[in-house]
């Protein structure tokens, strides 16, 4: 971020400027670290892992099993973990549940698998109706679930960050691991979408 | 109020076209409360504690329909950070003043040059 900047910051820039400036003097933080992790939200860490996540445990029996039952040790096999993403949980979408997840107080987000939690997820629309109405949150986001399929919703604390593994898509036997990521959604891993086959 | 519909917030930013962060002081924010959080000053809860304080300020506010929802996040985020760093003796508001007037004199000097 250094450089021949000609521009003054003002405002919330200016701030923020002047937060690092104080924090490097001190010698408490340096700015090519934060470059780093600007970078790896950026451009390295997203739902495409999260979506790797879902087709493994689509297609392999005894990882689905280990997701379940730790999904922090089930995606750091796969190379994800990190800050935030502590104490993952998996909650999987059956025929008879769907699940929703949500963080009511702020914007926890299983940082390793989903990457940063987008501009609804940290709305009060979203915080404030998803634990109240989670029915028709879904409408709004055109998914209907039927009257006999139980809601669970899930709020997020500093403690527990969920991903909601959703139901496989009929009509997608044949596809492999990596076919299958490419149809799951970040939006079917917060549980606000279902994931459909390609026509 | 008219409250903003998720659809309106959700419609129209596809994934591939939502940017992690809108402005890069946002970043810079994010990346500063994510370092300090892995190094000894403060713990993720710590702060986290601080942002949901701000969060509920604002969602008071709001529920009065005096803010618009979907963005100022950031916003909350900042002030969170800068408590935190206060309560934490680390950066008080008269040392971030000073800094912020040094930093705006040092550009305006700059472009005179």
């Amino acid at each position: 971020m250094s450089g021949n900047h000609v521009t003054i910051p003002t405002g919330a820039a200016l701030r923020v400027k002047a937060l690092e400036t104080i924090l490097e003097e001190k010698g408490l933080i340096n700015s090519a670290a934060l470059d780093s992790v600007v970078d790896m939200y950026e451009t390295k860490v997203g739902p495409r892992n999260g979506a790797r996540v879902v087709a493994k445990a689509w297609t392999d029996p005894a990882f689905r099993k280990r997701l379940l039952e730790n999904a922090t040790a089930a995606v750091a096999e796969l190379g994800y973990g990190g800050p935030e993403g502590g104490h993952l949980v998996a909650v999987e979408n059956t025929p008879k549940v769907h699940n929703l997840v949500v963080c009511t107080l702020c914007s926890c987000y299983p940082w390793p698998v989903l990457g940063l939690p987008p501009v609804w997820y940290k709305s009060f629309a979203y915080r404030s109706r998803a634990v109240r109405d989670p029915r028709g949150v879904l409408k709004e986001f055109g998914v209907e679930i039927p009257e006999k399929v139980e809601v669970r919703v899930w709020d997020s604390s500093a403690e527990q960050r969920y991903i909601v593994i959703p139901q496989r898509p009929a009509g997608t036997e044949r596809m492999s691991e990596e076919q299958l990521a490419e149809l799951v959604t970040r939006d079917s891993m917060v549980g606000v979408a279902l994931v459909k086959a390609r026509t | 109020m008219k409250p903003v519909s998720l659809e309106e917030l959700f419609v129209g930013t596809p994934l591939e076209k939502e940017v992690t962060f809108s402005a890069p002081w946002e970043a810079r924010a994010f990346a500063m409360a994510v370092r300090l959080s892995e190094s000894d000053i403060c713990t993720w809860d710590e702060f986290r504690h601080h942002l949901i304080a701000e969060i509920g300020k604002a969602d008071k506010v709001r529920a009065h329909g005096w803010v618009e929802d979907g963005d100022g996040y950031y916003t909350y985020f900042l002030r969170a950070l800068e408590n935190l760093l206060r309560e934490k003796n680390i950066v008080d508001a008269s040392a971030l003043e000073m800094k912020m007037r040094e930093i705006s004199e040092a550009g305006h000097d700059d472009h005179e040059h």
